[in-house]
């Protein structure tokens, strides 16, 4: 196990700053997520940590150990790759006893931490077969199991979800997190399902055009992101910007194209006549009752069922807004309805 | 009905490949090897003999011709897999001049045996380049014998030089066919360069090398341009043998022997690299 830092990690490919000057501190036993985009740097970071590329500036520490000069083979880090990269030569025990061998441990060793793993991974009785015999769920185990059986400290992940079908990649996503949590090692996961990000990491790092956007809980990511781009990455949102025409204590009112709104300003700290960029979800947006705050009429532009809700988009005096409705609410395209958007919901941005 | 219709058309397309093989080649193997025991024979009575067997394996040069051409055929294909190899890997990796190097490789594809045996000649000779120069640089005093040299280094270097664009054309699409990410995944558990290439790059290219060697082996096995120009004044190459003895003896039979004295060969030693192969990568 270890700790990770990245300081000022930079790594160019063509004068092109595939990851730009970013830092972060992992501690011993966590599970963080590296969340973005494709092409925003994430999986060019984790290979730089398994020393797959040698960064051009910045460093890498596991622990009290400076890697940067230190080759893939003798980090001692475990990487799952999306592709599984299964050794197709070797049977599944041979695919797991891979690294065990590459590190000299005695045979007998050997023997019964294939097992463990293999136990670990329902894998028992698969020892004999092939990769090509197994279906993508059951390769997904062995490259676990291979990961997990050196005991590496570092576990790296890199998408290692996205080839499977969405049932499965709930069930093995559970099975990861509880996984790591029983083992304890550090685990860096790459993904661009926010979905899957949410649900399996201790912190999520999201990144943008190779830098970090915001670092922090799962919860505090989704409810309060600090970005307009982490507001419109992570889960949907109505992403606006105005001018503050009023204030009273921490209440704020808004001046937009479409009426006046008041919003809770936290520790927000704009004064009037400053234009705040801010968004809220669309969850946050629902019909209207008597009595509730930031009353607004819209047209009904498409109205989605998703099963457990009904996605809305509203054209409001020619402003696009997301709401959501009851999934037994009856909404065709082309009627007006009134919604109410919560005060505490606003989320102002960077 | 109609699907039976596209069926015929369908198998009439293997008429002129199989349709040839089964009639010429499988014909002429037929005919060699009942001619190898004295039937159908162009030069005497047909009439079921051991004789020809029989006197090829009493005949010295005979002898000394196969195990030349088999060593030449050894030799050869392991030699072009030792030159091939690392510019293959290298090819597959890239790095500066990689177009170039690509390009250069392949001359030799462009030029016959015989003309390659001729310019080589020019470098190895008595009097050639190589040992002009290296008498120069006071390296040797004496030239060296590199050219119709009794043991066959003239002919294997010409065979390596030769036949190198060849193998590396099937060895780099073996080895371009091995994900990175299999590599990668090796290197990340704790494998080193040569456990890279003897754990993943060889046994995955496997079949790749099985297949050059053979070729390889084939070719220089029945190789009669480049012996008879580089090769030792004796014993000939078996290719030679053969045809010495069919046209200059007139002893078709004998020579009908040689010839599948070839084929067994060649279809031995395909067996014995696959065991070779099965052995290296632990797999069947």
């Amino acid at each position: 196990m270890s700790r990770l830092i990245l300081k000022n990690l930079t790594k160019k490919f063509d004068n092109v700053a595939a990851v730009n000057n970013i830092s972060l501190d992992v501690e011993e036993g966590e599970f963080v997520t590296l969340l973005g985009p494709s092409g925003c740097g994430k999986t060019t970071t984790l290979r730089t940590i398994a020393g797959f590329y040698q960064p051009d500036e910045g460093e890498i520490w596991f622990n009290d150990k400076l890697m940067n000069n230190i080759p893939p083979a003798k980090r001692n880090t475990a990487m799952c790759f999306q592709s599984y990269a299964l050794f197709p030569h070797m049977n599944v025990w041979d695919n797991i006893a891979f690294g065990l061998k590459m590190r000299k441990i005695p045979q007998a060793e050997q023997k019964k931490r294939v097992a463990d793993a293999l136990e670990m991974m329902s894998l028992t009785g698969m020892e004999k077969r092939m990769p090509s015999q197994l279906s993508g769920g059951q390769q997904q185990r062995v490259a676990l199991a291979r990961a997990i059986v050196t005991q590496p400290d570092i576990l790296l992940f890199d998408e290692p979800l996205s080839n499977l079908d969405a049932k499965l990649r709930v069930q093995v996503r559970v099975e990861i997190k509880e996984m790591q949590k029983r083992l304890g090692i550090t685990s860096i996961y790459v993904t661009h399902d926010q979905d899957e990000a949410l649900a399996i990491s201790d912190r999520i790092v999201v990144m943008n055009q190779g830098h970090i956007e915001q670092v922090g809980d799962p919860q505090s990511i989704y409810l309060h992101p600090a970005t307009s781009f982490v507001a419109g990455f992570i889960g949907l949102a109505n992403i606006l910007s105005g001018i503050i025409v009023a204030r009273e204590e921490n209440r704020v009112q808004i001046e937009l194209p479409f009426g006046r709104l008041w919003a809770f300003a936290g520790d927000m700290h704009a004064r009037v006549g400053d234009t705040v960029k801010f968004s809220f979800r669309p969850e946050n947006v629902t019909r209207y009752r008597e009595g509730s705050p930031n009353k607004i009429e819209g047209t009904i532009l498409h109205a989605i069922f998703m099963g457990d809700t009904i996605d809305l988009f509203l054209d409001v005096k020619g402003t696009r807004l997301r709401a959501h409705a009851e999934s037994t609410a009856t909404f065709k395209s082309g009627d007006t309805a009134q919604f109410s958007i919560d005060e505490t919901a606003f989320q102002f941005l960077e | 009905m109609e699907r039976k219709e596209i069926s015929v058309l369908h198998y009439l397309l293997l008429l002129p490949g199989v349709g040839f093989i089964v009639l010429f080649i499988g014909s002429s193997i037929f005919i060699t090897i009942t001619q190898s025991f004295g039937l159908f024979s162009i030069t005497g009575k047909s009439q079921f003999t051991m004789e020809n067997w029989k006197a090829i394996f009493h005949d010295k040069e005979s002898l000394d011709s196969i195990l030349f051409s088999l060593k030449m055929g050894l030799l050869s294909s392991i030699g072009t897999l030792l030159f091939a190899f690392p510019v293959a890997l290298f090819l597959r990796k890239g790095g500066a001049g990689k177009r170039f190097l690509a390009s250069l490789i392949k001359i030799p594809l462009f030029i016959p045996a015989l003309v390659a045996a001729f310019l080589i000649i020019n470098l190895i000779s008595y009097h050639g380049i190589v040992n002009e120069a290296l008498i120069a640089l006071h390296i040797i005093k004496k030239p060296l014998r590199m050219l119709n040299d009794k043991f066959g280094w003239g002919v294997v270097a010409i065979q390596v030089w030769k036949n190198i664009p060849f193998v590396l054309l099937i060895l780099s699409s073996s080895l371009a066919s091995i994900r990175d990410d299999t590599v990668d995944a090796a290197r990340n558990l704790g494998a080193g360069t040569f456990a890279v290439l003897f754990r993943i790059y060889v046994p995955l290219a496997m079949p790749g090398i099985l297949v050059s060697m053979i070729l390889m082996f084939i070719k220089a096995f029945g190789d009669f341009a480049i012996t008879s120009v580089a090769g030792p004044t004796y014993p000939p190459s078996i290719a030679l043998r053969m045809r010495n003895t069919a046209t200059l003896f007139q002893e078709w039979d004998k020579a009908a022997v040689l010839g599948v004295i070839i084929i067994l060969t060649t279809l031995f030693i395909t067996w014995l690299y696959s065991r070779l192969a099965e052995f290296v990568t632990g797999s069947k």
